[in-house]
């Protein structure tokens, strides 16, 4: 579905990436770790065409995306969820779930019924659905997050640490709902810091460092693999 | 001592400094403008064509006026549209003066020139508060109402009347048809080039400039901006002041309708259009938007408004830089060649510093933080926390995005303020100090993102550096600046690869003498080559020169090979402080690693 | 000394009624875009010189015909020049160049009105009767220009809470990145903002054509006071308009009487300072003016 090809990419003049490859398919989780300042933000936000690749392609479903805008990127079917549970403060939960559909338009029925499901698994944004968002909590602007991405329904996901700033207690109902989306048939690209409670959620996994691929696997093998590595390193 | 220089000696490099372009074409600008103004002033007067002469007198204050307008706008970042009023204060109130009531010219002069520092003054006053369109709106609102005052105010004004004056002895013809107003006021447009030159090449000129690009950034050196904003109004206003009395002998005549809105607007269209911040700009920017409607189309002079305003939105959206800027911007990608990856190194400038044994870290604390707290709205960025750094010790500061680390930075720079809590630094209570003053205390920073001033040469980039210490350089230091000065003179700093510029920030701090140096994620973007080098670089400036360090970085692997102290922060609480080895056995720190590393 | 307080009063809140309209113009297209155009104030001229040529001395029927008409000419013009406004925006970010730009156009446009209709006030005609508000005669203009603003305060309020395009509009203001990765039409969206403006300045300078001078030196006077009255409110908040237009208005006319009518400008640019020196975010504003 989704297909990166040798990307670099960065901030103005600061390179961040370096000969990033990855591939998402539908009906997948790939998940994305390293540590802080590795560049996985700046990967998301490149796919997504906020940072203009230096190098490297882009491919949904063989389309080259790289260059385009972002909200041309957002209308061929990705989506990026940033991470910080963004949402528009001043707009109501029910509105924020309509500007989701900005890559949608015309399809009414399609959204009426992707709005119900999204409140039947997040009952509370139903409940507070008239209220601003910025009233929510961080959780709750996650969900809402995500909901205004659902509505869209893109073919691919990219879900910027969906942790970020909430208990971790919140992490599995929303890792829950991913893993479920993604069984529809979108490819989803999650990317965490807290590998041990999502690499069950995911099926593969790739670790990031200083802006390059360190390895891939299989999301069962990543607490080996990273066993291995942390081994190696004790030895080098 | 480590091998910090490894790469070749620069003398071996043996660049031939004639070989080199010219960074700033400042200087030939200067030279060429002098000579348009020249031709232009002189000329008409030995052809004995009176039409041209006094039509190129009023075009020469214009142009003196723009360059002023120039310095303002680029050299101070401050966009006004009211450098009209500043001039016609000039006149008016020497007219008034001279006119009206009798006064020697000098001292009707004087007051004029008086009225428009003034004028300055208060355009200065609300460029000391707010910024940006604001202070556009302002200006224009003051010259909006300026002729409505200069009606209404016909007691002191004559009104719509105007005054008249007469100067006979100006308008005496000396030598070859040349009067003494037609000499002078193609003088002072010269005059006025220099200023704006050598402003410009001061240390005030380059302190203004980047507080004009980047204001946290020139705070962190020791500038207040609005010191620097004050200052360049009040030389804008007494340049723009002395056209203003400049234009009464040569109109010899000042009326409300001179000083309207359209005035303003051709000094600033003519900066935009000519080319903002370059020397030739305001000349050419005269001629096009004063001279090409007024004269050559002087059958359509009523639609001389509708021209500049086409000019100058035609400016703005195909080139930008304007008429001179766009041949600037040519020549300089044809001339200015990048060095690549040996564009700008340091190791062997440093090797001139070394001093003879290697410095420890000594048990003095520099800076202490006791209980700090730092709210941003509901956001508590640093919770209650207590730091000690000892004197010439790398002290690593770590934590996940958001954890406080920066925002601890930005309080111990000056550039926040603690809501509780206080900090001291080299023994001295710092906790309520604007950033400039702790600047001055010796402390030095990076930032995330390098300051690097694009318009400046390499060198005067490191330069400000040097603007920003408080004491006399020692021996080490001056020739330290020397060799860099003889090698980065005409380089671009436009070109340096992000790795560079970090190191262009961290020898502007050695230049400062900062004795403790901050570091914001100073190897985000490095390579890994470029950050081993860093490493290095930083323990040389502890070891040998004795400097101490506070580093907030991601790379845990660079703290860990080189920090004395690891402080790790989360959520704005210090949750663990101590020597490496301590704290990687923390347990509040495992989870900072990926797997479970270094457990 | 009542009679004195009403004709202050009253003209003071219809006049600044009207900058209170420039104000709400300025309003949506800097959230839309971070730009203030400096063409508002000419843009209001023009749609009193619609009135003038579309609907002077006319009947009410065709009068209201043209209302419209007036609106989406100046409304097409202003989203123009935000196309022009925003093109070189696309490729640098150089925040120089919209001042610059929108500035060119207020002096075009007052150029282009001087070549064409010299420099004489125009004067129209107004279809409303005049009235009486405690023994005063009152222009009926005056009374649509307080509808007017009302009208438009109510409107821009449902327009951004209810419809799609007027609550993307106001995503946008919120969270730029974000309202891109939702896919929302930024650049179109940026220029409907400027469509709006023009709207709302093209139909309120119709309206109050009779009572304001429409002349090509005009344009600037507006915008002065427009700005005030936004800044006096709070850059961003529509509702602070609805104080800052009337105080900026009676202000003005208080001078006027107290003072002379020369020094109306005066007191505004006092009032701008004042505002700026002490409060610069406004009365209702929560963003800073503040950059330093």
């Amino acid at each position: 579905m989704l297909e990166v090809n040798n990307l670099n990419a960065g901030y103005g003049i600061v390179p961040v990436l370096e000969d990033i490859s990855l591939t998402a398919k539908s009906g997948e989780i790939l998940l994305i770790g390293g540590e802080n300042g590795a560049g996985k933000s700046t990967l998301m936000r490149a796919v997504a065409g906020f940072n203009k690749p230096t190098a490297g392609e882009v491919l949904l479903e063989g389309k080259p995306l790289q260059g385009m805008a972002p909200e041309a990127i957002a209308k061929e079917g990705l989506r990026l969820v940033f991470d910080g549970h963004r949402v528009f403060p001043e707009l109501s939960v029910f509105d924020n779930l309509r500007m989701g559909a900005a890559a949608r338009r015309g399809d009414r029925e399609g959204f009426d019924k992707a709005v119900e499901e999204i409140y039947s698994v997040f009952p509370i944004l139903k409940e507070r659905h008239r209220q601003y968002a910025r009233d929510l909590s961080g959780g709750q602007q996650q969900m809402l997050a995500l909901g205004q991405a659902f509505v869209a329904q893109p073919k691919v996901l990219l879900c910027d640490e969906p942790s970020m700033g909430l208990a971790q207690a919140l992490l599995p109902p929303i890792l829950a709902f991913l893993r479920n989306w993604a069984e529809t048939g979108t490819a989803v690209v999650i990317v965490e810091q807290h590998l041990q409670v999502t690499a069950p959620y995911a099926d593969r996994a790739m670790i990031i460092e200083r802006g390059k691929v360190r390895f891939s696997c299989p999301a069962a093998e990543l607490d080996t693999r990273l066993k291995e590595m942390e081994t190696a390193e004790a030895d080098a | 001592m480590m091998a910090i220089s490894e790469t070749a000696d620069v003398g071996s490099r043996n660049m031939d400094e004639k070989a080199k372009p010219r960074f700033s074409s400042d200087l030939p600008q200067v030279w060429i403008g002098m000579a348009f103004i020249a031709v232009t002033g002189f000329v008409p007067s030995l052809l004995g064509n009176s039409y041209w002469v006094h039509t190129f007198q009023l075009v020469n204050i214009y142009i003196a006026a723009a360059i002023f307008q120039n310095f303002l706008f680029v050299d101070a970042g401050q966009k006004s549209f009211g450098q009209g009023v500043i001039l016609g204060l000039g006149a008016y109130v020497t007219a008034i003066f001279f006119g009206l009531h009798d006064y020697p010219f000098v001292m009707a002069a004087g007051l004029g020139l008086g009225a428009a520092a003034l004028g300055g003054l208060l355009f200065a006053l609300p460029a000391l508060r707010v910024q940006y369109f604001h202070l556009g709106f302002v200006t224009l609102s003051a010259a909006i109402v300026f002729p409505q005052l200069l009606m209404s105010l016909d007691r002191w004004t004559n009104g719509i009347n105007g005054i008249s004056v007469q100067m006979e002895a100006l308008h005496h013809e000396t030598l070859f048809g040349l009067t003494p107003l037609t000499i002078i006021v193609a003088l002072y447009p010269m005059l006025a080039l220099w200023v704006h030159y050598f402003i410009r090449r001061s240390q005030l000129g380059r302190q203004m400039r980047v507080a004009a690009v980047s204001p946290e950034g020139a705070r962190s050196l020791g500038i207040k901006p609005g010191y620097m904003r004050f200052t360049a109004f009040v030389i804008a206003a007494i340049g723009t002041g002395i056209c203003g009395v400049l234009y009464l002998p040569t109109v010899s005549f000042v009326s409300p309708q001179g000083f309207n809105v359209e005035l303003s607007f051709v000094f600033f269209f003519a900066v935009v259009v000519g080319g903002r911040g370059q020397m030739l700009g305001p000349i050419i920017g005269i001629w096009i938007v004063f001279i090409l409607p007024n004269i050559a189309l002087a059958q359509f002079v009523e639609y001389r408004l509708l021209i500049y305003g086409f000019l100058t939105l035609l400016t703005v959206i195909l080139f930008p830089d304007g008429v001179v800027g766009s041949i600037e911007r040519w020549r300089s990608k044809r001339g200015v060649t990048g060095r690549g990856e040996q564009a700008f190194r340091v190791d062997s400038f440093l090797d001139r510093l070394k001093g003879g044994k290697p410095v420890e870290p000594t048990d003095e604390i520099v800076v202490e933080v006791r209980g700090g707290t730092k709210k941003f709205g509901e956001v508590v960025a640093v919770d209650n926390a207590d730091l000690k750094v000892r004197k010439g010790e790398i002290h690593g500061l770590i934590g996940a995005n958001g954890s406080g680390k920066t925002s601890l930075l930005n309080v111990l720079s000056g550039l926040s303020r603690l809501n509780s809590g206080s900090f001291v630094i080299n023994g001295r209570e710092a906790t309520r100090m604007a950033a400039d003053r702790i600047a001055n205390m010796g402390i030095g920073r990076t930032f995330q993102t390098p300051r690097i001033y694009p318009q400046f040469s390499l060198w005067d980039n490191l330069k400000v550096g040097i603007d920003a210490r408080t004491g006399e350089p020692n021996d080490d230091i001056v020739r330290l600046a020397e060799a860099l000065e003889k090698e980065f003179r005409e380089d671009s700093a436009a070109l340096l690869s992000h790795g560079q510029r970090r190191l262009v920030e961290v020898m502007r701090t050695v230049l400062k003498e900062a004795s403790i140096i901050l570091f914001d994620e100073p190897a985000a973007g490095l390579s890994q080559s470029e950050r081993a080098n860093f490493s290095k670089l930083v323990r040389f400036l502890s070891r040998q020169l004795g400097k101490t360090i506070i580093l907030v970085e991601h790379d845990l692997d660079l703290v860990w090979g080189i920090a004395d102290t690891i402080t790790v922060m989360e959520q704005g609480r210090i949750v663990a402080s101590g020597t490496p080895d301590t704290v990687a056995k923390d347990p509040a720190v495992q989870h900072m690693f990926v797997g479970g590393r270094r457990a | 000394m009542l009679l004195e307080i009403t004709v202050i009063a009253v003209r003071g809140i219809a006049i600044g009624s009207i900058f209170a309209m420039i104000a709400m113009s300025f309003n949506i297209v800097h959230g839309a875009t971070g730009i203030l155009n400096f063409a508002q104030g000419n843009m209001l001229v023009l749609g009193g010189f619609a009135a003038f040529f579309l609907a002077n001395q006319v009947e009410l029927g065709w009068w209201l015909l043209m209302l419209p008409v007036a609106g989406l000419l100046v409304a097409a013009l202003v989203a123009l020049q935000g196309w022009v406004t925003l093109l070189p925006l696309r490729s640098s970010v150089e925040q120089d160049s919209w001042i610059i730009s929108t500035v060119s156009v207020s002096v075009i446009l007052g150029a282009a009105v001087l070549i064409t209709q010299g420099p004489f006030a125009y004067t129209v005609e107004s279809v409303v009767p005049s009235f009486r508000i405690l023994g005063v005669r009152t222009p009926g203009a005056y009374a649509l220009a307080i509808g007017c603003m009302i009208f438009w305060y109510i409107a821009m309020r449902l327009f951004l809470k209810k419809t799609f395009i007027g609550l993307a509009i106001s995503a946008l203001s919120q969270d730029f990145d974000a309202a891109r990765a939702a896919g929302l039409p930024v650049r179109r969206l940026q220029i409907i903002a400027f469509a709006i403006s023009g709207l709302m300045v093209g139909t309120a300078g119709f309206l109050v054509a009779p009572v304001i001078s429409i002349s090509s030196d005009a344009g600037l006077r507006y915008i002065l006071n427009g700005f005030v009255a936004a800044v006096v409110g709070g850059i961003g908040s529509n509702l602070g308009t609805l104080i800052g237009g009337p105080l900026v208005g009676v202000v003005g006319m208080l001078t006027a009487y107290k003072i002379g009518g020369a020094y109306q400008d005066l007191a505004s640019l006092l009032l701008l300072i004042a505002i700026l020196m002490l409060r610069p975010q406004g009365l209702f504003g929560r963003s800073s003016a503040r950059r330093v």
